[in-house]
């Protein structure tokens, strides 16, 4: 498999503060990447330098070039990211919003609704769904990015629980496709459903990365959250009888 | 269909501007050399004008709405306005009668004001409007010191202007009707990362926009533009808010439709506003931008409410 990201002794510091330092792994075609860390540790910063959105310092090479040598244009024909909800003070409808993805496969919209189960809802304003129709929408209009890599920040936010398991599975086909795809999870359940690989962003300078088999531990994810984290079967859970 | 019917109300308001005034007069059919003099040396080139204004001001809005990331931005938001008043009410401190004076100074006002704004633009759209409403405030205390210093004669005209006045302006129609069509042409280059970027900034950037670029021409392109029209015909309020948001109600909200649909409904309503103007208490007349507020804002309401 092809390497699509590289990343060396990345560092990202934002308002003064040291994110996360040290980190370096390669992502290749067709594998999953899931970033897990508590609150405000840098999860989301670090897809945002990935995206080259917010500067980081250390290398990131995309397809054996330095991310700084891309420019905006080609950069996004590359990456595609999946971030916060976008605004819907200025009135677009579902449809707008897809077709603002899609580019050069409009005729691909009603595909990507359907399998995001928005279709029925394309002539609507973005400013009358409910958060969680909002996140498929940004989901459906994921699918019609040709992009090789997909950075998801939290892709199951706001989801009920069918479309939770639709998001795993849609990110399991795109795997299977050979898209290389790093997202940050909170649900452990999903995170050992679909990672190959883990970062682990511990909020205090720290990362790791590694075979997510290797990384599962109960006792590294306890240390990781700092709440107590136990093994139920095949599966890690939070321990919610225990208090630290 | 309703771009018919916008161009369809475009023709009957010019007919209409062109009947009403002081006199009606039957556009088809004017009765004598002094009828026709009215229609086509005072009332046509009045309504062209109007027209030119009205549709640069509603592009403007349009702009500074996505530039600023806020729906009740209008093209006077960064204190342009503010600035371009104070320039003009200079001008009429050193000639009370002179026009020309006048509306050099509001250009060269408003662009002071550009400049102004331009030191901030880098600080991203919520500092860029905050550092704009501060410096409105200052450039309205500047006007205030100017106005109390201005000598008695020059008052009217300066306020007559400050509320919008059609009827002295300098500035040939050529050009502003070249920049009515040079603006609209930019603004739809544009128009797909306009598009994009009400997704916001990160998504728009990660969809190919290079935002900081982007952000600068349209500053750069809604401020000249917001120069032009108020050198023109002074300051003339909610063309630029109420008319890119009436638009979106009635084309959706990609830029394609917004922007030409803009550039003619603000020149509709102005050329209605100011047809008004003329009439309502003629043979005196009305400031233009009373009447922008009077039409413009219940329409505006209505629409709300109605699509609600």
């Amino acid at each position: 498999m092809s390497v699509l990201l590289e990343l060396s002794d990345l560092s990202i510091t934002r308002g003064g503060r040291i994110l996360l330092s040290g980190l370096g792994c390669t992502i290749k075609a067709g594998e999953v990447v899931v970033v897990l860390g508590p609150n405000g540790a840098g999860k989301s910063s670090l897809l945002l330098a990935l995206t080259g959105l917010i500067p980081a310092s250390g290398g990131i090479e995309l397809q054996g070039r330095p991310l700084a040598a891309y420019g905006r244009d080609e950069l996004s024909q590359s990456i595609a990211w999946q971030g916060e909800l976008p605004p819907t003070e200025f009135g677009l409808t579902v449809r707008q919003r897809l077709e603002l993805a899609a580019g050069e496969a409009g005729s691909e919209i009603e595909t990507s609704a359907a399998a995001m189960d928005v279709a029925p809802l394309l002539q609507r304003p973005l400013g009358e769904l409910s958060s969680g129709e909002r996140q498929r929408t940004e989901l459906a209009a994921l699918m019609l990015r040709d992009a090789p890599i997909w950075l998801l920040d939290e892709p199951t936010a706001h989801l009920d629980l069918k479309h939770q398991i639709h998001c795993m599975h849609m990110i399991k086909e795109q795997r299977a496709k050979g898209r290389a795809i790093v997202t940050v999870l909170h649900d452990l359940q999903q995170a050992m459903a679909i990672a190959d690989h883990l970062i682990l962003i511990d909020g205090k300078s720290g990362a790791e990365y590694g075979e997510a088999k290797q990384l599962f531990t109960g006792n590294r994810l306890s240390h990781l959250f700092d709440a107590p984290v136990i093994r139920q079967g095949s599966v890690f859970v939070p321990n919610y009888g225990e208090k630290r | 269909m309703r771009w018919f019917a916008l161009l369809c109300a475009v023709g009957i308001c010019l007919l209409l501007g062109l009947a009403v005034g002081e006199h009606w007069i039957n556009p088809f059919a004017p009765g004598d050399a002094l009828e026709q003099t009215i229609l086509w040396e005072l009332r046509f080139p009045r309504l062209l004008t109007a027209f030119a204004v009205g549709g640069l001001l509603a592009l403007a809005g349009a702009w500074f709405q996505v530039l600023l990331g806020n729906p009740l931005a209008e093209p006077y938001v960064l204190g342009v306005a503010g600035s371009a008043s104070a320039g003009a009410v200079s001008g009429l401190m050193f000639m009370p009668e002179s026009a020309w004076l006048m509306s050099v100074g509001a250009f060269a006002g408003a662009w002071i004001g550009i400049v102004a704004v331009m030191f901030f633009a880098h600080l991203g759209p919520n500092r860029m409007l905050l550092a704009g409403v501060v410096l409105a405030a200052f450039w309205s205390a500047v006007l205030a010191l100017l106005l109390a210093l201005l000598p008695e004669q020059g008052l009217f005209r300066a306020f007559s202007w400050m509320m919008g006045d059609l009827s002295h302006s300098d500035l040939p129609i050529s050009v502003l009707l070249l920049a009515w069509v040079v603006a609209l042409v930019c603004g739809l280059i544009l128009s797909r990362s306009l598009d994009k970027l009400l997704l916001g900034e990160r998504h728009a950037e990660a969809l190919g926009v290079d935002v900081k670029r982007l952000r600068k021409r349209l500053l750069l392109l809604a401020s000249a533009v917001t120069a032009l029209a108020v050198t023109a015909a002074g300051t003339i309020g909610f063309v630029g808010l109420v008319i890119p948001h009436l638009m979106r109600l009635l084309f959706g909200s990609l830029h394609k439709a917004v922007l030409p649909a803009s550039a003619i409904g603000g020149g509709l309503l102005l050329v209605l506003a100011d047809s008004a103007a003329r009439t309502v208490i003629a043979p005196a007349e009305l400031p233009v931008g009373i009447l922008t507020a009077i039409i413009g804002v219940p329409v505006f309401l209505f629409l709300l409410i109605r699509r609600n």
